[in-house]
């Protein structure tokens, strides 16, 4: 600060000629910085004129919410498609009877016989238990990955399923947590049901995603958890039949009538055609998203054309006053930039609001406050407006000084 | 050295000739004044003057310094360091107060400095109304925060086109007693004006018609001293204008 306050060191300041004579050429210390007084130009432009002002605000207010909004609704469209698709998977499950009941692998294997032929797409059994890795406590979960993978089409695997013993397909939640990759290795350790203690090396082969609390677990063979925890029963254990509910309800009586430790469940899927169109309503929103922001930046750099035009007479008065086109141009972008921000923020808000209210009328879920859409959508609206008002800008730069005098 | 020199100055727009072959001299310190019907040329000549256009013809040398061919850049860096504008309608900033107008032309010029517009204020009787917009203030206080403005930066030229045209006689009054006092501080000043009675303040009164100088008249309340290395050159070119209009 201290060197602005010599004249001649100013920028911009080097070509103009000395003067013959110089009353006073240093200003008493104790004035403002250049920088205050031009934020305090750009805000009484704003405050000042705000009538003005309030059409370009709301219209990047507007373009705002329903940016934020409508991109809230598209990243949050795949949670719930997720979360519809998981019924695709497994339709029938066993559980272990209340009351000491237990399920065994010749149960699980067993199972496949009450169905009709051919109809059933896999059959995944899991045993869960918790174990360590760097001292933080994990759910590990033992099936068989190639029938999960059939059970479970909807989980979205980065990176590979495991196929050899020793690998391991970790949940989103539990790689945010630890910073694990694919290829990443990490130290499993803990206590078999037994008290036998174990340590062990595991590859992740994969990141696994499906929108539910699956993304907290680790998902390791059945041979490999075996291993570690001593063979045990199943904790659960997922069908996936392509069959009618009468023909499930069937089998799942005739289950539980022969195998009297084994709890039988339906569990509800929708149809197919419900996934494919909340992927098609994902696509529109895409599209709706791209022309709600060609829509926004017209309709600013329209407002800022009227806004310059009008103050044609302001731009030349400045220039007789000694403005460089750089001082113009960083006023009305100072102003443009401002009004983005105040825009942006305004429509982080209500775009939240308008997204909770499309998802709960539409989907019958509530959304998820993300403070990091808001943060977007304020740098998106700073350069939507920012960019469409560089046109109009240019355009200010243009005015001649001579029509101030000349009063046009 | 004379503060400012026109020789053989023209402009022209397409076919129009706003000014024609002018020749004019001012002193450090003089205060001019213009006079003419309108069109005659007179705020051409002011925007030539004052750096915001170029002549078609001829040399301006202001300061010793000859701008009449510079870059628009550097007539703005002139325009901010040498000129004090005043203008007819006042042009104040709608959305800035009474000492915010002034700083602008601080801001533009090196750094605002609020005590120092403050002063020019209270110099022009409104520090007062220092924190008022210009939309309450009546037009004499609005011209007077022009002239604030325009001194601000202490020009070594003070340029007012028809400075009390809006004005009601009272606010002429005040505002030619202000120009009075900063002609007596030593400022050369000129001013385009209708009125006789703002000319007869003015040391020289150059009269334009069509374009062209048609007489220059000396002003006798100043003539016990009027520089005479001036007054040949006067007489010249009053004769050279008279005899083109005859
Ligand atoms: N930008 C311009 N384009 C074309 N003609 C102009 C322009 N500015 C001034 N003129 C013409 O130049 C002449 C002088 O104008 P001006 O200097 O404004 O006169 P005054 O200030 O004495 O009334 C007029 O005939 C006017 O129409
Ligand atoms: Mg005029």
């Amino acid at each position: 600060m201290a060197d602005e306050r010599k004249r001649e060191d100013a920028p911009g300041r080097e070509d103009a000629p000395k003067r013959a004579a110089e009353p006073r050429r240093e200003r008493p210390a104790g004035g403002m910085g250049r920088r205050a007084f031009y934020l305090r130009m750009v805000a009484s432009s704003i405050i000042r004129r705000r009538s003005r002002m309030l059409v370009a605000l709301l219209a990047v207010a507007i373009g705002a919410t329903v940016l934020s909004g409508l991109v809230t609704i598209y990243y949050d469209i795949p949670r719930q498609m997720g979360q519809e698709f998981r019924s695709y998977g497994a339709n029938f499950i066993l559980v272990p009877s209340g009351g000491g009941g237990s399920l065994s692998a010749a149960e699980a294997e067993r199972a496949r016989e009450y169905f009709p032929a051919g109809s059933v797409v896999g059959i995944a059994p899991y045993r869960y238990q918790t174990a360590k890795i760097n001292e933080q406590p994990f759910m590990v979960a033992g099936t068989d990955l190639a029938e999960a993978r059939k059970t479970s089409p909807y989980w979205f695997v980065s990176g590979d399923w495991p196929e050899s013993a020793g690998q391991a397909l970790i949940g989103q939640e539990v790689a945010d947590t630890i910073r694990l990759l694919p290829g990443s290795v990490f130290t499993l350790t803990g206590a078999a049901p037994d008290g036998k203690s174990f340590s062990r090396d595991f590859h992740v082969s994969g990141v696994m995603q499906t929108g539910g609390t699956e993304e907290a677990f680790i998902f390791v063979s059945l041979g490999d958890f075996d291993g570690l925890m001593g063979e045990g029963a199943f904790d659960v254990v997922e069908c996936s039949v392509l069959a009618a509910e009468a023909e499930l309800s069937a089998a799942a009586g005739r289950i539980a009538a022969d195998m009297p430790g084994v709890a039988p469940r339906l569990v509800r899927r929708v149809t197919q055609s419900e996934g494919t169109v909340l992927a098609k309503l994902q696509s529109l929103v895409y599209l709706v998203t791209v022309v709600v922001l060609l829509l926004t930046m017209i309709c600013v750099a329209t407002t800022m054309m009227a806004v310059v035009a009008e103050r044609r007479k302001e731009i030349g008065l400045k220039k007789t006053l000694g403005a460089a086109n750089s001082g113009i141009v960083s006023e009305f972008l100072g102003e443009g930039v401002f009004l983005g921000g105040l825009g942006g923020l305004l429509g982080g808000g209500l775009g939240f609001v308008f997204a909770q209210m499309v998802s709960s009328r539409v989907f019958y879920r509530s959304i998820a406050l993300r403070p990091a859409l808001i943060l977007v959508t304020l740098i998106v609206s700073v350069l939507v407006t920012g960019l469409a008002c560089l046109l109009p800008i240019r355009g200010a730069t243009e005015v001649d000084p001579a029509i101030v005098l000349r009063g046009e | 050295m004379s503060l400012l020199e026109l020789r053989g100055v023209s402009k022209t727009y397409g076919n129009v000739r706003a000014l024609w072959d002018i020749d004019l001299t001012v002193e450090e310190g003089q205060w001019i004044a213009i006079m003419g019907p309108s069109g005659s040329g007179k705020t051409t000549m002011m925007n030539i003057v004052g750096c915001m256009d170029r002549p078609s013809q001829g040399e301006v040398r202001l300061g010793g310094v000859n701008i009449s061919q510079e870059s628009g850049k550097n007539l703005t860096a002139i325009r901010r360091d040498k000129i004090g504008l005043i203008f007819q309608q006042f042009h104040l900033i709608n959305y800035l107060t009474a000492l915010e107008n002034v700083m602008v032309a601080q801001y533009y010029h090196s750094l605002p400095d609020e005590k120092e517009a403050l002063l020019a204020l209270e110099r022009v009787g409104l520090k007062e109304r220092a924190k008022h917009l210009p939309s309450q203030l009546s037009g004499g206080e609005q011209q007077r925060v022009c002239i604030a403005r325009a001194l601000i930066n202490y020009p070594m030229l003070i340029l007012a086109d028809e400075p009390t045209g809006n004005l009601d006689e009272a606010n002429e009054k005040v505002v030619l007693g202000i120009l009075r006092q900063l002609h007596q501080e030593g400022s050369a000043i000129i001013v385009v004006t209708h009125d006789p009675e703002v000319a007869e303040e003015a040391q020289r009164t150059v009269v334009l018609e069509h374009g062209r100088i048609a007489r220059i008249i000396e002003n006798d309340k100043w003539n016990k001293w009027n520089s005479v290395e001036n007054s040949a050159a006067n007489n010249e070119e009053n004769g050279k204008g008279g005899a083109a209009d005859a």
